[in-house]
C-alpha cells in the first residue's frame, strides 16, 4: 500500500519546506517591522542568524536533563515527518497511508509536549510558566482544529488528506456555506498554531518571550528555532492543503510541474503575508483572557457543523 | 495442557502461594518470594491459557457441576474472556515480578498478608472473567472487591481507612445494582446460568431496566462519573503494584460487565443505551482528565486519569452498541475494536505509570510532587519508563495509546457519516470531547514528568533518591517496551482484536490491517501505518544532526552547568514551577467544571446519609431502655426509698421489731 516511488518527492518538498523556512519567518519579521514602521533586518535575516546560532557554543543549566537535550531533534523531526506527508506540489500525499487528519493533530501534539516538557526540563522557572502556557494553548487549540477538520472530513467522506485535498479541488461542491465556515475556523486554528499575537509573546517582555526557548542557545537554538519556523510552514501548507488546493499537480506533465514550482512558495508567502498583517493590527491580550477569543474560532467551528448538519 | 487446564493451573498457583504466604508470616521474606514468584508463574500459565484462543478465536466451556444444585459451575472461555484473562495475567506477571523488591518495604508490617490479598484479589478477577453462571460470578466480584478492599486499608493510616470504607460502600451499592439486573434475569429464565440469559428475549422496557442496572452497578466498579468518587482515593492509598492493577486492570472488570452484560447476555437491542454508554464516557473522559490536571499527589493524578481512560474506552463501547444495535455491524465491530485495544493500552501504560510513581515512594517516601524533582538524573532507568508512558497516555504517535484513540475517532467518524440524526449529531461532539481529553492529557503528563524528573530537586529525599532496584525497573522496562510494541505492531495486533470483536457482534472479521498499514475497514476512509511514522520520526532528526555536524566550524563543544536564567536575579526555590502553577491556566479557565465536581461527588451524600442512619439508630437504640427498663428501675427504686424509714439504725427500734416479729409468730403458733 505504501509506494515507494513517491519518498523521493516526499523528501524533496520536505526539504523544500524547510529551504523556505527562514524565509517565511523573514518575511513576518520584515513585514512587522514596515508596520511599526521601522527598517527592518531585510527578510533574509533568519539565514544569517541560523548559520551565525550554528558556530555558537551550546550551554545548557546545570539541572536541565535529557529532555531538554532531545526537544529539538524530536521537534524538528516530527515537523520534518509532517512536512514529508503533506500534499504540496500535487493533490495527492507522497506518503498517503501517513496523510491522516488525525494523525498529523496529534504530531502537532506531539511536538507540543515535548516543546512544552523543554520548558519544564530546562530547570527555569521562566521557561517553565511558558511550558505552562504553551499547552494551555494546546488544550485550547486542539478542539477547534479536529472540528473544523471534521466537518470537511465528514463532507467528502474520508479523514486523508489527499482525499480531501484532491476532492476540494474539484470545488466546494457540497456543503459549501460549512466548508468556508470551517476553513474560517481552521485558519484561526492555525494563526494561532503559527505562534501569532496576541496569542503568543515573541519579541514581548523578556521572561515571557516564546517560552521555553528562554534556556536554549547555540546550535540546539537554530535546531530549535528551525523546527519552530517549519511548523509554521507546515501550519500554512496544512491549511492550503486542505481548504485552497489552486495550482497544485494533477497531471504528471512538465508544464504543472512548473507551474507548482512557482506556485508553491507564492502560496505560502501569501499567507505569511495575511496572518502578519492580522497579527500587527491586533491589540495584546492578557493571557488569562485567551480563551474568550478562542470560543469565536470553535464557535465558528461548531457553526460549520451545523450548517453541514443542514447540508448547505 | 488445554486452555481451561492451564487457566485451572493458573487459578490454583495464586490460591496456592496465597495460602502459602499466610502460613510463612514469620518468614517474611519467604512470604514475599513465594508470592511474587507464585504469582508470575501463574500469570505466565494465564497467558499460555488465553493466547491460543485469542489467535484461533475459538472459545470453549466446560461444566464442572459443582455442590449447588441451583447453580451449576460453569467455565467460558470465549475470546472476550480469553482477553480479559490475557491482560490481567500480563499485569499480575509484571506486577509480581515488580512485588519481589517493592513489598520488602512492608517487611515487618504484614507484607504476607499483603501477598495473600494481593494473589486472591488476581485470582478472583481471573475466575470471575470465565465463569458463566450469575451465582459464581457475584461470588468472585465480591472476593475481588473484598481482597481490594484490604489492600485499600492496608497502610491502616486515616485517610486509607476512610478511602476504603467509602470504597467498601460504592463497591457494594455497585454490587446490589448488578444482583437486582441479574435477578431480573434470573426470574425471567428460571436458571442462574448465563447460558440461559442469552436465550432470553426480553421485552425492551425490562431489557432496558436490566442494561441501566448492570451499567450504574458496573460503571461505579468502572469509576464512571459520577460514581467516581471512591476511585481517586482508594487506588493512591493501595500499594503501588496494587494500584497498578486496581486501576490496571480491576476498573476494566466494571468495562468487561457492560460488555458482557449489554451486548453478550441482552445483544445491544436499544440503540440509545449505546448513547447512554457514550455519553457517560465522554464526561468521564473530560472531567477525569481535568480533575487529573489539578492534582498534586502523583497517585491521585494517575486514578483520575484512570476515569479518563474508562471514558475513552466507553466511549468505544457506545459505539459498539449503537452498531449493533443499528445493524451496522461493520460500525459495531469498529468500535469495540477501539474499546478493546484501549483496555490493554491502558492496563499496560496506567501499570507502567503506577509503577513508576511506585519506585519514586520506595525511593523518596512521598508522592507530593511539589517535593520531587530533578529525579531524571537520579533514577535514569525510571525516568525513561516513565516518559514512554506518559507519551503513550497522552496518545502520541507512534504509540500504543494513539493506535487505540485513532480508532476510537474513525468509529467515531463513521458513526456521523450516515445512520440518525442523533448519531450523526453525537458523533462529531465525542469527537471534540476526546480532542479536549488529549489535549488535557497531554498537559496533565508534561505536568507529571516535568515535577516529578525535572528540575532540582525540591526536598531533601528528592535529592538523595537513586535507582530503583533491579526487579522494579526490569518490570517497568517491560511495560514499555509493551507499550511500544503495541503500538508498533498495531498491523499484527489490530486483527486478533478485531475477531474478538467481531465474535461480540456476531458477524464475520473485518479487514482492519495489510501489510505494515491499518484501517477502519475501509482503507479509503482512513489509514495508519504506525511502523512508518516510527521510521520517519526516528530517521528526520539524522538530518538535523547532519546540519549541526557539517556546520561545525570551530563551535566549542556543548557546555553543561550553571544557574538558569531569571532576569539576572539568583534562582529561588519558591520561583520553582508548581503543580499548581503550571495547570493555573486550565483551573482558571475551566473553573465551572471544578466547581461541578464538588456537586457532583456523592460522597457527601453518602456521608450525610451514613450520618442520618447513625443518628436514627442511635435515637432507636435508647428506646427500649427509656420505654421499658427506666420506668421498671424506678419504680423499684421508689419502693426502696420507701422501705428505707424501716431501718433508723435506733438499737431500740431493731429490738422492738424482734419482740413485735416474736409476738406475730406465737399468735400464727398458738391459731
Amino acid at each position: 500500500m505504501l509506494n515507494l516511488q513517491s519518498i523521493p518527492l516526499a523528501l524533496l518538498q520536505a526539504l523544500v519546506l524547510l529551504a523556505l523556512t527562514p524565509l517565511m519567518t523573514g518575511i513576518s519579521r520584515q513585514m512587522r517591522a514596515k508596520m511599526h514602521s521601522r527598517r527592518g533586518p531585510g527578510v533574509l535575516q533568519d539565514y544569517r542568524d541560523f548559520f551565525k546560532l550554528l558556530k555558537r557554543q551550546d550551554v545548557a543549566p546545570a539541572d536541565s536533563g535529557l529532555v531538554f537535550r532531545a526537544a529539538p531533534y524530536v521537534i524538528f523531526g516530527t515537523m520534518f515527518a509532517v512536512a514529508m506527508a503533506l500534499p504540496v506540489f500535487t493533490h495527492f500525499s507522497p506518503l498517503g497511508v501517513m496523510a491522516d487528519l488525525i494523525t498529523f493533530t496529534y504530531l502537532f501534539g506531539l511536538s507540543r509536549f515535548f516543546f512544552s516538557l523543554s520548558g519544564i526540563d530546562s530547570g527555569s522557572s521562566f521557561a517553565g510558566l511558558g511550558a505552562s502556557r504553551e499547552s494551555t494553548l494546546g488544550v485550547l487549540v486542539e478542539p477547534i482544529m479536529i472540528l473544523s477538520l471534521l466537518v470537511v472530513a465528514l463532507i467528502e467522506g474520508s479523514t486523508n488528506l489527499g482525499s480531501i485535498s484532491a476532492s476540494i479541488a474539484g470545488g466546494y461542491a457540497k456543503s459549501p456555506t460549512a466548508i468556508v465556515l470551517a476553513m474560517l475556523a481552521f485558519g484561526f486554528a492555525v494563526f494561532i498554531e503559527m505562534g501569532k499575537l496576541p496569542f503568543d509573546m515573541a519579541e514581548a517582555e523578556q521572561e515571557l518571550q516564546e517560552g521555553p526557548l528562554t534556556e536554549y542557545s547555540g546550535s540546539s537554538l537554530a535546531l530549535l528555532k528551525t523546527g519552530l519556523g517549519l511548523k509554521k510552514v507546515v501550519m500554512a501548507q496544512f491549511f492550503i492543503g486542505v481548504f485552497l488546493p489552486i495550482g497544485a499537480a494533477t497531471t504528471p506533465d512538465t508544464f504543472s510541474a512548473v507551474l507548482a514550482v512557482i506556485v508553491v512558495p507564492l502560496r505560502l508567502a501569501v499567507v505569511f503575508l495575511l496572518a502578519s498583517l492580522i497579527e500587527n493590527s491586533m491589540a495584546r491580550g492578557r493571557y488569562m483572557l485567551t480563551p474568550r477569543v478562542t470560543w469565536v474560532g470553535f464557535g465558528v467551528a461548531a457553526l460549520a457543523f451545523v450548517f453541514y448538519l443542514a447540508g448547505l | 495442557m488445554n486452555s481451561l487446564e492451564l487457566l485451572l493451573l493458573s487459578v490454583l498457583l495464586y490460591m496456592g502461594s496465597a495460602l502459602l504466604s499466610l502460613l510463612c508470616s514469620r518468614v517474611e521474606r519467604t512470604a514475599i518470594n513465594l508470592c511474587g514468584i507464585g504469582g508470575m508463574a501463574a500469570g505466565v500459565a494465564g497467558l499460555a491459557a488465553s493466547l491460543p484462543v485469542l489467535l484461533s478465536g475459538h472459545g470453549m466451556s466446560a461444566n464442572l457441576g459443582g455442590p449447588f444444585a441451583f447453580a451449576e459451575f460453569t467455565v467460558r472461555l470465549d475470546p472476550l474472556a480469553a482477553f480479559m484473562v490475557f491482560v490481567i495475567s500480563l499485569l499480575a506477571t509484571i506486577t509480581s515480578l515488580y512485588s519481589l523488591s517493592y513489598v520488602r518495604e512492608y517487611e515487618g508490617r504484614g507484607a504476607w498478608a499483603m501477598g495473600f490479598f494481593m494473589n486472591t484479589f488476581i485470582a478472583a478477577m481471573v475466575a470471575l472473567m470465565v465463569v458463566d453462571n450469575a451465582f459464581y460470578f457475584l461470588v468472585f466480584f465480591e472476593m475481588m472487591s473484598l481482597a481490594s478492599y484490604f489492600l485499600v486499608v492496608f497502610d491502616q493510616h486515616d485517610e486509607a481507612v476512610s478511602a476504603g470504607f467509602l470504597y467498601f460502600l460504592i463497591a457494594h451499592a455497585g454490587s446490589v445494582l448488578i444482583m437486582g439486573a441479574f435477578f431480573i434475569l434470573y426470574t425471567c429464565s428460571g436458571s442462574m446460568a448465563f447460558e440461559s440469559f442469552r436465550q432470553l428475549h426480553l421485552s425492551a422496557p425490562l431489557a432496558s431496566i436490566v442494561f441501566l442496572l448492570a451499567f450504574f452497578g458496573f460503571g461505579a466498579k468502572a469509576g464512571i462519573i459520577p460514581l467516581h468518587s471512591w476511585l481517586p482515593r482508594a487506588h493512591p492509598a493501595a500499594p503501588s503494584h496494587g494500584s497498578a492493577l486496581m486501576s490496571g486492570v480491576m476498573v476494566k472488570v466494571g468495562v468487561f460487565g457492560i460488555i458482557k452484560v449489554g451486548i453478550d447476555l441482552l445483544g445491544a437491542t436499544s440503540a440509545w443505551w449505546g448513547l447512554v454508554v457514550l455519553g457517560f464516557g465522554a464526561i468521564s473522559a473530560v472531567l477525569g482528565v481535568l480533575y487529573a490536571l489539578a492534582e498534586k499527589d502523583a497517585k491521585r493524578l494517575l486514578a483520575y486519569s484512570s476515569v479518563e481512560n474508562v471514558g475513552i474506552i466507553l466511549m468505544g463501547v457506545g459505539v459498539g452498541m449503537i452498531g449493533i444495535a443499528t445493524g451496522r455491524p461493520a460500525l459495531g465491530i469498529l468500535g469495540l475494536l477501539g474499546a478493546l485495544y484501549h483496555l490493554i493500552n491502558h492496563a499496560v501504560f496506567k501499570g507502567l505509570l503506577f509503577l513508576g510513581a511506585g519506585s519514586i515512594l520506595f525511593r523518596t517516601h512521598t508522592k507530593d510532587m511539589e517535593k520531587l524533582g530533578g529525579l531524571g538524573r537520579l533514577m535514569p532507568y525510571t525516568a525513561a519508563a516513565c516518559l514512554v508512558g506518559a507519551m503513550a497516555i497522552s496518545a502520541l504517535p507512534p504509540l500504543n495509546g494513539f493506535v487505540s484513540e485513532w480508532f476510537t475517532y474513525q468509529s467515531l467518524f463513521s458513526m456521523s457519516l450516515d445512520g440518525g440524526f442523533a448519531f450523526r449529531l453525537a458523533g462529531p461532539v465525542a469527537v471534540v470531547m476526546l480532542a479536549i481529553t488529549g489535549a488535557l492529557a497531554a498537559m496533565c503528563f508534561v505536568k507529571f514528568y516535568g515535577l516529578i524528573f525535572s528540575g532540582k530537586a525540591r526536598s531533601e529525599h528528592a535529592a538523595h533518591a537513586h535507582e530503583a532496584p533491579a526487579a522494579m525497573t526490569w518490570a517497568m522496562g517491560l511495560l514499555a517496551l509493551i507499550a511500544i510494541a503495541l503500538g508498533l505492531c498495531a498491523p499484527l495486533v489490530a486483527p486478533i482484536i478485531t475477531r474478538i470483536a467481531s465474535s461480540l457482534v456476531g458477524h464475520g472479521a473485518l479487514a482492519v490491517a495489510q501489510g505494515t498499514v491499518v484501517f477502519p475497514g475501509d482503507p479509503a476512509q482512513a489509514t495508519l501505518s504506525t511502523p512508518l511514522i516510527a521510521i520517519l520520526l526516528l530517521a528526520a532528526p539524522i538530518l538535523a544532526i547532519l546540519i549541526i555536524g557539517v556546520f561545525k566550524g570551530e563551535r566549542l563543544g556543548r557546555r553543561h552547568g550553571g544557574p538558569a536564567w531569571a532576569c539576572g536575579y539568583e534562582q529561588e526555590d519558591r520561583m520553582r514551577v508548581s503543580a499548581d502553577g503550571f495547570s493555573k491556566p486550565v483551573s482558571h479557565m475551566f473553573d465551572a467544571l471544578f466547581r461541578l465536581r464538588s456537586a457532583l461527588d456523592p460522597a457527601p451524600c453518602l456521608h450525610a446519609s451514613l450520618q442520618r442512619v447513625i443518628a436514627g439508630a442511635t435515637r432507636v437504640e435508647p428506646m427500649w431502655e427509656d420505654k421499658v427498663i427506666s420506668p421498671i428501675v424506678r419504680v423499684v427504686q421508689w419502693i426502696g426509698t420507701k422501705v428505707q424509714w424501716l431501718q433508723h439504725g435506733d438499737f431500740r427500734i431493731y429490738c422492738l421489731y424482734v419482740v413485735a416479729a416474736l409476738v406475730v409468730f406465737l399468735m400464727i403458733a398458738v391459731a
